[in-house]
């Protein structure tokens, strides 16, 4: 945690506040549909599995695999700098929904896809929380 | 379930093409370079901007409504005009929409054009180069990606490559065979940017950029633009040129995103492929040469695969196997494409799909016989596909 963050600071969509609200409380949290039981990523007003307007947030287990990945080479931007190479991944979560999140603790060359992965909260600054994911 | 239509068959032709300087062009707008396009393109089939009543174009992003700024350059008003925004699909689809609205009545013979001064925006100053874009912060996702220094269309390309070659053992040798093969187009076509030969040595030395592309996987900043005229077959016969029917277009949209299912390894091109084929009234195996999207080296493999020109998982094999070489299988983008070419999101293969079937250039450039050609459009958020499928008259 600290002041000179340098990196992005999200622009929280109304939709999505209480996944960054359970982030600060190192708690992923989805949306799940009270008819189909469907969950998805990211978060909107409707299941993206059935068109119902009976949607829940949940805790999600945290876990799940990478679905794909890249890797950073390149800086583009300036809160980044030293931390090349990175990787950034699509993380599909247990329970289905799919999220983009880094993958850290391990080397970037040793990265899969379909590698099982856990959410871990990286505290960034005193008002936000980024879920990140680590190998299991 | 969408009936296949087929009654625009034929009945709507590209009338004349034309393109404006490509590469490094300073102290030229976006609508200058597009402005330059359009007035070759109607000195290609004869015609002025008086005659011009259909206007559908695109610019830079962060310039709203680009065809009214157009239109007053131009001195055009028009019974059907627009900008597009669906990225790199835009401009095939600006083509299909052109045939639409003719065919519906509201214009007769219609500009479609996309113009970008990308070279001079993007290097004109530090910042813009850091992100890699001249598009304003606005245009960019706000939360869910910023903050894991997830940037840029390469970003989301790459993850559809990455996972192709886990499902399929595509490797990156197979994106270079792709580099090399438009490379070697390109040193026919003095226009094009890129006018040095490429090695697989050289492109698996290029700098990794974000992996798994590298700088050669990677289409070009330029400053170009391209524009074609659309009238009907009928007209066209009269003007100068000699007309490209329009067979057959489709469009496919994945908008419920490239993260979604399989979305990314199984594209847009499959349904926008099947429409534009089933109006077109052929397949795959009738196509004489493609100019396919190519913002990187993996949509390329992915679209030839979702267009039907080699099996699901096959196209790593179908690359490297010579076929998009001018004597090869399938001659594909004949220009140089957006990887050595110029990068105009697919208008400039328009272009060239037409200019096949021209048959203005020497045994160098022209795929010989040339017939039926297919050209695709891909963009917007990775997801959005539109296909046209061109005939000699």
């Amino acid at each position: 945690m600290s002041d000179d963050y340098a990196k992005a600071i999200p622009v929280t969509g109304p939709e999505s506040v209480p996944y960054w609200e359970g982030a600060k409380k190192h708690q992923l949290v989805i949306q799940k549909c009270g008819k189909c039981g469907h969950h998805w990523f990211p978060p909107s007003t409707v299941c993206t599995g059935c068109g119902s307007r009976d949607i829940n947030w949940v805790r999600s287990s945290g876990k799940g695999k990478v679905f794909s990945f890249v890797v950073f080479h390149r800086l583009y931007h300036k809160g980044w700098d030293g931390e090349v190479p990175y990787v950034v991944g699509i993380i599909e979560l247990e329970e289905g929904a799919r999220m983009l999140s880094n993958v850290i603790g391990i080397p970037v060359e040793d990265v899969k896809c379909d590698m099982p992965v856990e959410v871990f909260f990286e505290d960034a600054t005193d008002t936000l929380t980024l879920p990140k994911f680590k190998p299991v | 379930m969408i009936e296949p239509s087929t009654h625009l068959r034929d009945k709507y032709a590209i009338a004349g093409a034309g393109h404006s300087r490509l590469g490094k062009v300073p102290g030229v707008s976006a609508q200058g370079l597009l402005e330059e396009a359009m007035l070759n393109a109607l000195d290609d089939a004869g015609l002025t901007t008086r005659d011009v009543d259909g206007l559908i174009c695109r610019g830079p992003d962060e310039i709203y409504t680009f065809h009214q700024i157009m239109g007053e350059r131009l001195g055009i008003d028009a019974g059907f005009s627009t900008t597009l925004t669906n990225g790199g699909a835009s401009q095939v689809m600006g083509v299909a929409l052109a045939a639409m609205a003719i065919d519906a009545g509201m214009a007769s013979c219609a500009l479609v054009g996309y113009g970008r001064d990308n070279w001079s925006r993007v290097h004109a100053n530090k910042e813009n180069h850091m992100r890699g874009s001249g598009r304003p912060q606005q245009m960019y996702g706000m939360e869910f990606g910023p903050e894991f220094g997830y940037y840029g269309a390469i970003a989301a390309h790459g993850f559809g490559a990455q996972r192709h070659m886990h499902d399929y053992g595509t490797t990156r040798e197979q994106f270079g065979a792709i580099s090399l093969a438009f490379r070697k187009h390109a040193l026919n076509n003095p226009d094009a940017v890129m006018q040095k030969p490429l090695t697989m040595e050289d492109y698996l030395n290029g700098r990794m950029i974000v992996e798994p592309f590298s700088l050669f996987d990677c289409s070009l900043q330029t400053d170009a633009a391209g524009a074609v005229i659309v009238t009907s077959a009928e007209r066209a016969k009269d003007l100068r040129q000699k007309p490209v029917l329009i067979k057959g277009f489709g469009t496919g949209n994945n908008i419920s995103g490239w993260f979604n299912g399989d979305n990314m390894t199984h594209t847009g091109a499959i349904q926008s492929g099947q429409t534009a084929y089933a109006m077109a009234g052929v397949g795959p195996e009738d196509i004489d040469y493609a100019q396919i999207y190519d913002c990187f080296t993996y949509m390329v493999l992915v679209q030839l695969e979702d267009y039907g020109f080699c099996k699901k998982g096959e196209g790593g094999e179908f690359v490297a196997s010579g076929a998009l070489d001018l004597d090869g299988a399938l001659p594909t983008n004949t220009s140089g494409g957006q990887l050595s070419e110029a990068h105009v999101e697919g208008m400039l293969q328009v272009v060239e799909g037409v200019r096949q079937l021209q048959g203005i250039y020497g045994p160098e450039r022209q795929v010989p016989n040339a017939e039926i050609g297919l050209v695709s459009g891909h963009g917007g958020n990775t997801v959005c596909e539109s296909t046209l499928i061109l005939g000699a008259a």
